[in-house]
């Protein structure tokens, strides 16, 4: 990174875009992270199966799933795991995914064999829903050669139900798909979790092609494949699924689907979908309230960068940076793409391009980005980016340099633009990885959001949220009862005694390929209750809280009685 | 500056005189340099081939076989030629350039670098090597630098008597992305008198203006690049920048127009075929 007259650039593109006023008040405290996992541990390593030979499945896996699927209050930890090329068999236990139960001190135990989730073929993501409204949170994993779903027995252990479910991922037109992201939402608020799958390329050991020179051969443009829809499955209440991706509209809207967002955008109580897309237009699918969706992708304004180009979109996130009550979108993008942030304007009127404005389109522009979150990391209020990050494996030889890199985290400057604070995030946030996915949770219960990172062919991460200050925080868990079980898709709005307000909504899918924690968080700043808290449940139900006080976990239910 | 110019043009072209008389290979390279021209590439691969084979050791017909190699996306052929050129040639440098060129096409920066940088020592006064230095260190993360390379470019082709829109544009898209409008705009007004009829410039001007808010002007000028077939900018970048103009202009059945359009370029999802 060259300095101009010994300023970072990215600190010139901050005073720049914010016009120098923009920098942490003296009270902020610095966002601050420890790398735990060894300790912890947690010694996961992603394995991709590479082997010299550029294929294109070796660029998409590490999934990771922040979940409590034990109920003891201590989120656990779910990794995918690739295998070997081209047989994408799990050859090996290095190969397995793991599941790792938090116990409860901030170490985890490895039970992947008595949970019975080692999986097979090659797995890529991860989506954590209940699916059955039975309490316990049931595990969905994507793959290049077929999906899996597991359902949560309830005593430590999973069963394969996919065959019987139906949503092992073949497309009667397409065949088996090579699968990324998945997530849960509950589309049609019928109390039932659904689940869309976003799709790649179409992808063959056999017929792939080769790019590069003999002699520097690597990984081809995703141009050199072909393109495949996204999927929708609608639960039939009993643990079977309809694939309903042609009759809801899902189906007729081909990309490269990458990661995948969910949120209210217009308010309508409806949850629509946003599907990052590599080297082809994003789009977003409008919920119409029967059963079908419009993509508007172009109108809306999120289809690609303000100059036209399609980016190589990778992770996104769904929700409201500058608390306007409207939920925003943050997409990540390879070296020379610059990352988008797209703020809601609301009233039908779409988003607007406001990466260069917030000083995201300068400072991520050196990037390569996977999966990443919007959370606030300090707890002041104002949710902050998380982006995991590495090039592709051997672009070093094209640019001069390393292909791992550090990961980033921007801190939110009220609501008008983010700032890297990476720098001064502790010296474990320096360490250069190739970093993959990245699944968000409070790990201690400390009320600071903590992050778990995959990296490729190397040992996953565990970021301990160590941010100094006395800043108060919520976090919301919800139990539906109309709704679906964990309440996804019901939007939180806080009121605090010092006028703001601050929204939120509950999702598990965010990032690439990877599935957070469902509870709702807010940071609170100095504020040591929320006022009122306002939940909009799916389905429209609403219910209020007042004077809550702060630093704790409070546990709401759908019918129970104020 | 203009005189010192003209010398070095004139000695410039005394140099290829006194280059190129002696060798027999000059009619067939004269002649390929021709067909290049006219746009008659096989013929002018031909007649290169031929100058080579005459005379292997000329420099410009080297240069021309590679230029015509890139042309066709041959980089490994045009990457030999050249190399084969500074190999005889070492201060040959619009062969340097290309060769730089050929990197940065293939988005070898780090090959790309030295290559521009030697480039425009040999040449100092060419204002495409500045730009293409600019572009690479732009691409390597430094905009302020890349900045002042692009006012290089610009203020040779000035004192050459003519700017270009080409040359202009990478240093107005730069100054859009660090958020300086006005100087962003005033960059490619003076593209757009240089080059009237480019999309490019018209899309840009667009570009700015919507970002300055000004919806109406930037509907007007992405129209209006709609129209012209000069330039490089695709179709559907500038119905994606119509679709918001004039959605902001309070015309959503304009920006539906310009979204159905789009969206019928696009490949529909029944042509993907089981594996």
């Amino acid at each position: 990174m060259a300095y101009h007259k010994g300023v970072p650039p990215r600190l010139i593109a901050v005073v720049l875009i914010c016009g120098g006023v923009a920098g942490p008040s003296p009270t902020s405290p610095q966002i601050r992270f420890e790398e735990i996992a060894a300790k912890a541990g947690l010694q996961f390593v992603l394995r991709n199966g590479a082997a010299g030979q550029f294929h294109q499945i070796e660029l998409t896996g590490g999934g990771v799933a922040a979940l409590d699927y034990n109920n003891d209050g201590c989120t656990d930890i779910f990794f995918t795991n690739g295998a070997a090329i081209p047989s994408l068999r799990k050859t090996g236990p290095e190969f397995s995914n793991r599941l790792y139960r938090n116990n409860c001190d901030l170490t985890f135990t490895d039970v992947t064999d008595e949970a019975g989730l080692a999986g097979e073929g090659y797995s890529t993501g991860v989506a954590v829903g209940d699916f059955d409204n039975d309490g316990f949170a049931d595990i969905f994993v994507t793959g290049v050669n077929g999906n899996h779903l597991y359902r949560n027995l309830g005593n430590g252990r999973f069963a394969d139900i996919t065959a019987r479910a139906g949503v092992g991922g073949t497309d009667p037109k397409f065949g088996t798909m090579w699968a990324v992201s998945a997530g849960w939402l509950d589309y049609d608020n019928d109390g039932w979790l659904d689940l869309f799958v976003s799709n790649y390329v179409v992808w063959d050991a056999d017929t792939e092609p080769r790019c590069g020179t003999p002699e520097r051969q690597f990984y081809c443009h995703p141009k050199s494949y072909r393109a495949l829809p996204c999927q929708l499955f609608h639960n039939n209440h009993d643990g079977t699924f309809t694939d309903v991706s042609q009759s809801s509209g899902i189906g007729r809207h081909i990309g490269k689907g990458m990661g995948i967002a969910f949120a209210d955008m217009d308010g309508d109580g409806l949850t629509d979908i946003f599907v990052a897309n590599d080297s082809v237009r994003n789009v977003l699918f409008h919920n119409q309230g029967d059963g079908t969706f419009k993509e508007i992708g172009l109108e809306a304004g999120v289809a690609l960068r303000d100059d036209g180009f399609a980016i190589a979109g990778m992770g996104s996130d769904f929700r409201d940076f500058d608390n306007d009550g409207k939920p925003d979108l943050v997409v990540s993008g390879i070296f020379y793409d610059s990352f988008q942030l797209f703020r809601n304007l609301g009233g039908g009127r779409g988003f607007d391009d406001y990466a260069l404005r917030a000083g995201l389109t300068l400072g991520t522009r050196q990037l390569t980005g996977w999966s990443l979150g919007m959370y606030d990391f300090d707890n002041d209020g104002w949710k902050d980016l998380f982006f995991a990050l590495s090039h592709l494996a051997q672009v070093d030889g094209y640019m001069g340099i390393d292909s791992a890199l550090a990961n980033r985290v921007f801190r939110n400057l009220g609501g008008k633009c983010f700032e890297d604070v990476s720098a001064k995030a502790g010296p474990d946030f320096q360490r250069a990885a190739m970093h993959r996915g990245v699944a968000f949770a409070d790990f201690d219960n400390d009320g600071r959001i903590d992050a778990v990172v995959s990296v490729v062919n190397g040992p996953a991460k565990l970021f301990h949220n160590i941010t100094g200050g006395a800043s108060h925080w919520l976090a919301i868990r919800l139990r539906g009862r109309r709704a679906n079980r964990q309440g996804l898709g019901a939007v939180v709005h806080v009121h605090l005694p010092d006028g703001r307000d601050l929204y939120n909504h509950a999702t598990t899918a965010v990032g690439y390929a990877c599935s957070s924690e469902a509870l709702v968080r807010f940071g609170l700043g100095a504020n040591r209750i929320a006022e009122r808290i306002e939940i909009r449940w799916p389905g429209g139900g609403t219910r209020q809280l007042a004077n809550v006080a702060a630093d704790r976990i409070v546990d709401v239910d759908e019918e129970a009685k104020p | 500056m203009i005189r010192n110019c003209a010398m070095a043009g004139l000695l410039f072209a005394l140099i290829l005189l006194a280059a190129t008389p002696a060798s027999p290979g000059r009619d067939a390279y004269e002649r390929a340099n021709a067909l290049f021209a006219a746009g008659k590439f096989p013929e002018a691969l031909a007649a290169a081939d031929e100058a080579l084979r005459l005379d292997p050791k000329l420099v410009p017909a080297l240069t021309l076989k590679a230029k015509l190699a890139m042309a066709g996306s041959r980089y490994d052929v045009a990457r030999q030629c050249l190399e084969r050129a500074l190999e005889i040639d070492p201060r040959a440098a619009y062969a340097q350039f290309l060769y730089g060129l050929v990197a940065y096409l293939g988005n070898d920066l780090e090959a790309a670098l030295p290559r521009f940088r030697k480039a425009r020592q040999l040449s100092p006064a060419d204002p495409r090597a500045a730009v293409y230095l600019g572009l690479t260190v732009e691409s390597l993360g430094d905009p302020a630098q890349a900045m002042s390379l692009y006012e290089e470019a610009v203020r040779l082709e000035r004192s050459a008597g003519e700017v270009h829109a080409e040359t202009l544009l990478p240093g107005a898209r730069l100054l859009l992305l660090l958020g300086r409008l006005d100087e962003s705009e005033r960059w490619i007004r003076q593209a757009v008198k240089a080059s009237p009829n480019s999309r490019d410039v018209h899309f840009e001007l667009a570009r700015v203006l919507l970002k300055k808010g000004d919806a109406e002007q930037a509907a007007a000028q992405g129209e209006l690049a709609l129209t012209l077939s000069d330039g490089t900018v695709a179709d559907a970048a500038i119905h994606y920048l119509l679709i918001r103009a004039w959605q902001q202009n309070g015309r959503p059945d304009r920006a539906a127009m310009h979204a159905d359009i789009m969206r019928a370029q696009e490949t529909p999802a029944n042509s993907g075929a089981k594996r």
